[in-house]
């Protein structure tokens, strides 16, 4: 049963009349499953920042609908999400601008009880500490106001804050890019702790794959606006399908994947292109090492493989060959994507 | 190293021009307050025996045609044109900072209806408006008041409705719609707390427009009468004697001008402050 489903939906921008139009989000397909934590990695400006407000119903989609536990969201004004709104927050990227900076820190872990009419057991004040406790903050002084906090501990406050309605599900945009790397690991921490202590499950979206990678149960690729690659996390990092999913896997510096032997290091060239003139055909094509003239026409379907994994690619392989059996040539890089090509060529002739 | 230290001392010097400016509304303050302390002699009494006599120890600006003391006149004109132009500013800021919060958070149709109202009350003369006015209920302050306060909210209006446009998309005020926090809470708690800032400048700033603009009409014969000692009334009356009584007109006229500079330095010093 999944909790948070997201079906054809599409956000279309437009600057102004004359301007052409954006699609930010272009057709995605998404789940997330009770106490799951799915991850969205994708480089700057391909809309998982879009789809996550979409998910959280803070903009309405151009197409497509939004389900939460089976129900259909997607056209609920503010009084029919307001139940809604309780069993789903939010945590977004830059934790000083997201606090209301004229509130003290007890004031604002008091708005979530009073937004929802709740009254926890033992008073809000007990309740505040012992969220804030949760998160490794039992220590701060609630009368002094979010500038007085550095951003580590503000982005706990806002992570504790939205555990207080004990929401099922968690969307964080961007949770730790606004934060130092050894600050970031912490916070991933403290988000694995929650899905540990309370199977509270997640959407966690970010650009960068080291985060997405720890987290995740489930990996979802976009590039310009679309899904070009879905897997298991484990799966996705072992033996990424889509030639953009290594080079992104290629970029992360600390995943193990750098580590082992047979490693390509593959650099992306240039920029995504400007999702308002999207290339023809694969979406993907000016920028991929095995791009081909098919590649310019037609763009490839997001095709469902028989182990459940989803890509988007002419020539990846339809089935991935298990983890682990395969030889160590194979396992990493273009590896796994150049027995299809073989084929490929072989039929062409 | 430099980079802070060098901003420590931004923010330590002193603006002296705004403390100048502070001093100058702290005295028309005590002037409003009580003018009867300030000001050595009765504002209507008259003493023609002292007739439009120049600035001497007795008389600091001189004396007006009916020979009463100008320095007591200015004084106590403090209360009817700062007393007027603050009650418009008071009377705009309130309202069109309402106005301006439900157009920015109203839905487009409504927001759009209530822009051209704005519109309409922003290119409507406000002479015309004071001269019917006037017409309507008769000369006097009053009409002023009435008149000026109609023509200044839509500055408010637009203002705040802009940085409630602003503000509507900023990560607090997302992350409070997200928490599940009503429009109406959201409105009082995480949009109009920062839109003040931004109206108390232009408040301050704006005390100085509305000084000029109800001595203007003041002086133009829709505003006080006589004997009210309102400063543009000072000046229309000083007009037969420019030529042998220069400080009957220039007194009044520089009260005006260093009250108005004073407040747009406050103004000024407020907005500086406001992003620190």
């Amino acid at each position: 049963m999944s909790l948070l489903s997201l079906s054809g939906v599409e956000k279309h921008f437009r600057r102004n009349s004359k301007a052409p139009q954006v699609r930010a989000v272009d057709g995605i397909d998404l789940e997330v499953g009770v106490g799951e934590t799915v991850g969205i990695v994708g480089e700057s400006g391909c809309g998982k920042s879009t789809l996550a407000r979409i998910a959280l119903r803070l903009i309405d989609p151009t197409a497509g609908r939004v389900r939460f536990d089976g129900q259909d969201v997607t056209e609920d004004g503010i009084r029919a999400m307001q139940p809604v709104r309780r069993r789903m927050q939010a945590v977004f990227q830059d934790p000083l601008a997201s606090l209301n900076q004229r509130m003290t820190i007890s004031q604002i872990m008091s708005e979530p009880f009073s937004a929802h009419g709740l009254k926890p057991e033992g008073g809000v004040e007990a309740r505040t500490r012992a969220l804030l406790e949760n998160v490794g903050l039992g220590h701060i002084d609630t009368g002094l106001r979010p500038r007085q906090f550095s951003g580590g501990q503000l982005q706990r406050i806002a992570i504790a804050r939205a555990l207080a309605v004990e929401p099922e599900l968690i969307v964080a945009d961007e949770p730790t890019s606004a934060l130092d790397p050894s600050i970031q690991a912490q916070i991933v921490n403290l988000f694995l702790q929650i899905r540990r202590e309370r199977g509270v499950a997640m959407l966690v979206i970010s650009h960068d794959l080291d985060v997405i990678g720890h987290i995740s149960d489930r990996i979802v690729v976009m590039y310009l606006g679309q899904i070009v690659e879905e897997a298991r996390a484990a799966d996705l990092l072992a033996a990424p399908l889509h030639p953009y999913t290594q080079a992104l896997l290629s970029a992360a510096p600390t995943l193990k994947a750098r580590r082992a032997r047979s490693f390509r290091r593959q650099i992306l060239q240039g920029d995504p292109p400007n999702p308002a003139d999207a290339p023809p055909g694969c979406r993907f094509h000016p920028r991929c090492p095995l791009a081909r003239d098919r590649c310019r026409s037609d763009p490839p379907a997001l095709r469902t493989l028989p182990d459940g994994r989803r890509v988007a690619c002419h020539f990846a392989p339809d089935e991935t060959l298990a983890t682990g059996q395969e030889t160590g040539r194979s396992r990493l890089g273009l590896g796994a994507v150049a027995p299809a090509l073989r084929v490929e060529r072989r039929g062409a002739k | 190293m430099s980079a802070p230290a060098a901003t420590f001392r931004a923010a330590r010097r002193i603006d002296w021009l705004a403390m100048a400016a502070l001093v100058v509304v702290a005295l028309l303050a005590v002037f409003a307050l009580m003018p009867g302390v300030v000001a050595p002699y009765d504002p209507i009494a008259l003493d023609v025996v002292n007739r439009l006599k120049p600035p001497s120890p007795a008389h600091p600006f001189g004396t007006d045609e009916a020979g009463r003391d100008i320095f007591s006149r200015v004084i106590y004109g403090t209360r009817y044109s700062m007393g007027v132009a603050l009650a418009i500013v008071a009377f705009a800021a309130v309202f069109g900072t309402l106005y301006g919060v439900v157009s920015g958070m109203a839905p487009r149709w409504l927001d759009n209806l209530m822009m051209r109202i704005v519109d309409m009350v922003f290119g409507f003369p406000a002479l015309v408006l004071a001269l019917a006015i006037s017409a309507a209920i008769g000369r006097g302050l009053d009409s002023v008041t009435l008149a000026l306060s109609l023509m200044w909210w839509p500055g408010f209006a637009r203002l705040v409705r802009g940085e409630v446009l602003r503000l509507k998309t900023e990560p607090h005020v997302e992350t409070a719609r997200a928490l599940g926090l009503g429009p109406v809470t959201i409105m009082w708690r995480h949009i109009v707390p920062f839109v003040m800032s931004a109206v108390n400048v232009r408040a301050t700033t704006d005390i100085g427009y509305a000084l000029v603009a109800v001595t203007a009409l003041s002086f133009l014969g829709l505003g006080a009468t006589s004997p009210t000692p309102e400063w543009g009334l000072l000046i229309r009356d000083s007009r037969p004697y420019f030529g042998s009584a220069w400080w009957y007109l220039v007194f009044p006229g520089g009260i005006v001008m260093l009250t108005a500079t004073a407040c747009s330095l406050l103004g000024d010093a407020l907005d500086a402050r406001k992003g620190a």
